[in-house]
């Protein structure tokens, strides 16, 4: 009797937890011009609408570009860093972890506004998308990091010693022994590392400029000021891409997320 | 190679983080704690000279003491509803053998893959006055006129449990995973009833996934900024709204960072306080 009470609200948490993703995918399809329920009827139109909007469509490649960049530089640099956090920080261990987490400690919106006036103060500026490809790698880097160093945990030293008795140097002994063996913790925080950044939306409020908005940006100004299910439609195909993104790393190159 | 060139080697690896964190994390806070000590601008962001009125300012004006009071009763009523909701939840992950462990686990996750601005746009599709909830009670003839669900606190409050309940469930989880059914099997064996057991032995072990569930909630939803928005609209604002507004809207630097600032300190207090308290608490018993 506990067990089914349990369990039956169990599935009212979950139901709880889809159910605004599941609205707005439903609300894309309504024929209707306004957010109505019940919908009045099926369509595409606002897939349409959407798929000729250019500015929809360009901040959906800012943000695929954003993403790729910064996922890029900052699982290299937090790759580099759980390497030395677990094979050489020694009694600097709890410091070096703390510190790489920072940015996931620090309040977000704090962080973003400090970044604003800091690349003010340097002179750098938002003109560029170089701040706001620097924000996205500081709220990365965190997954990256939590992602390798446990992949590396479970690494032996002495397998990079037995390479390096055998004569490898020292790039071909990460790319042929340590890589692949820790490949399911970097591929793992490099897909936290996109989703992240592609979703992250107050390091890009501060940081974007004309031209250099993302698409959660983009969306938000949208909903501002239109109630149409044009937003619903972009959502839709935000959704699908990041689901895509998961599917394929899992299928294509054998992903297991670390698990909290 | 020489002796001090290999014993550096390893610190190239940690170098490239320590030079992003220093440069853009460290200098960036240090700058801002300098501009909320700067003198408020007119034309320009900010005037020469330093000064402690941003701070003063903050604390004469009732406006900003009331923002500041909401902002934290918003986080503390979100915390403790995902606390009450999300324990049965990761209790039922974390300690029975169920068939679709695996798919109750990716639905915790799942909302994590979909960005705040669109889990926050779909709240605002169920709650608003033409909502969803509002139309279909009204459908149904319980209601009259559509219940205020949107542009006050109890949307608010009730987005931010949606949008954080994942991050209370995982450490719950986690740390309900670590605990050996046999401790609670001996203690019920000693007499102790099904409540005194979970009260004495199960939650003192849970307490550090509680603590650390808690502390990730309440900071994540005083420093929100999107569901606050969307939802509270113009007439209800959180502080981490009025920081954006005054940066953005009227771009008063100093003033901004020093709101900035005390949200950040006043939640570092309390979560400070709220870690001393649930500790010398367990300890006590």
């Amino acid at each position: 009797m506990a067990r089914h009470l349990l369990t039956g609200y169990c599935l009212l948490i979950y139901a709880f937890l889809l159910l605004p993703i599941l609205v707005v995918v439903g609300a894309s399809f309504n024929a209707g011009a306004f957010l109505t329920f019940p919908p009045q009827g099926l369509s595409f139109r606002w897939y349409v609408v959407f798929f000729h909007n250019e500015v929809f469509l360009n901040a959906i490649k800012t943000s695929l570009w954003v993403a790729a960049v910064s996922t890029v530089i900052s699982s290299i640099i937090g790759t580099m860093a759980a390497i030395f956090y677990v094979q050489h920080a020694g009694r600097w261990k709890e410091s070096i972890r703390l510190a790489m987490l920072l940015p996931l400690l620090l309040p977000e919106v704090l962080t973003a506004i400090s970044l604003l006036f800091f690349v003010y103060s340097i002179g750098m500026g938002t003109r560029t998308i170089a701040a706001m490809i620097i924000g996205h790698c500081l709220i990365t880097l965190p997954f990256v990091f939590i992602n390798v160093s446990a992949a590396m945990e479970s690494y032996e030293p002495s397998w990079s010693l037995a390479a390096k008795s055998l004569g490898a140097g020292p790039l071909t002994r990460f790319r042929r022994i340590m890589l692949p063996l820790i490949k399911p913790g970097v591929i793992g925080g490099c897909l936290f590392a996109f989703i992240i950044s592609f979703d992250t939306f107050t390091i890009s409020f501060m940081l974007k400029n004309v031209g250099t908005a993302t698409l959660p940006i983009q969306l938000y100004d949208y909903l501002r000021t239109n109630f149409t299910p044009e937003a619903a439609a972009v959502s839709t195909v935000s959704i699908v891409l990041t689901l895509f993104i998961v599917v394929l790393s899992e299928k294509v190159l054998g992903l297991r997320i670390h698990r909290f | 190679m020489s002796l001090r060139a290999k014993s550096l080697k390893p610190f190239a690896l940690i170098a490239p983080a320590v030079l992003l964190l220093g440069v853009f994390l460290v200098l960036p806070y240090i700058n801002i704690v300098v501009m909320s000590l700067r003198n408020p601008g007119s034309g320009t962001p900010y005037a020469p000279g330093f000064t402690l009125s941003n701070y003063l300012r903050l604390f004469a004006d009732s406006f900003y003491l009331e923002q500041t009071a909401n902002t934290l009763v918003i986080g503390f009523i979100t915390t403790f509803v995902c606390l009450v909701l999300g324990f049965p939840v990761a209790w039922q992950l974390a300690k029975t053998q169920m068939r679709f462990r695996g798919l109750a686990y990716g639905l915790v996750l799942s909302p994590l893959l979909v960005g705040i601005v669109i889990r926050s746009y779909g709240w605002t599709i169920l709650l608003g006055n033409n909502g969803m909830i509002n139309r279909t009670l009204i459908g149904f003839g319980l209601i009259d006129r559509p219940l205020a669900l949107m542009y006050n606190s109890l949307g608010i409050v009730i987005a931010l449990v949606h949008v954080f309940l994942p991050f209370m469930i995982l450490p719950l989880m986690s740390a309900l995973q670590g605990i050996d059914p046999s401790i609670e099997a001996a203690a019920r064996s000693l007499g102790a009833g099904r409540i005194t057991a979970f009260r004495r032995i199960v939650l003192p072990l849970a307490m550090p996934g509680i603590q650390a569930g808690c502390i990730l909630v309440f900071v994540l939803s005083l420093s929100a900024y999107v569901t606050p928005s969307l939802i509270g609209g113009l007439r209800v604002k959180t502080m981490a709204v009025s920081v954006v507004d005054a940066l953005i809207d009227t771009f008063q630097w100093p003033f901004g960072s020093a709101i900035a600032l005390m949200l950040s300190l006043t939640g570092a207090m309390v979560v400070m306080l709220f870690a001393r308290l649930t500790r010398m608490k367990w300890k006590a018993n």
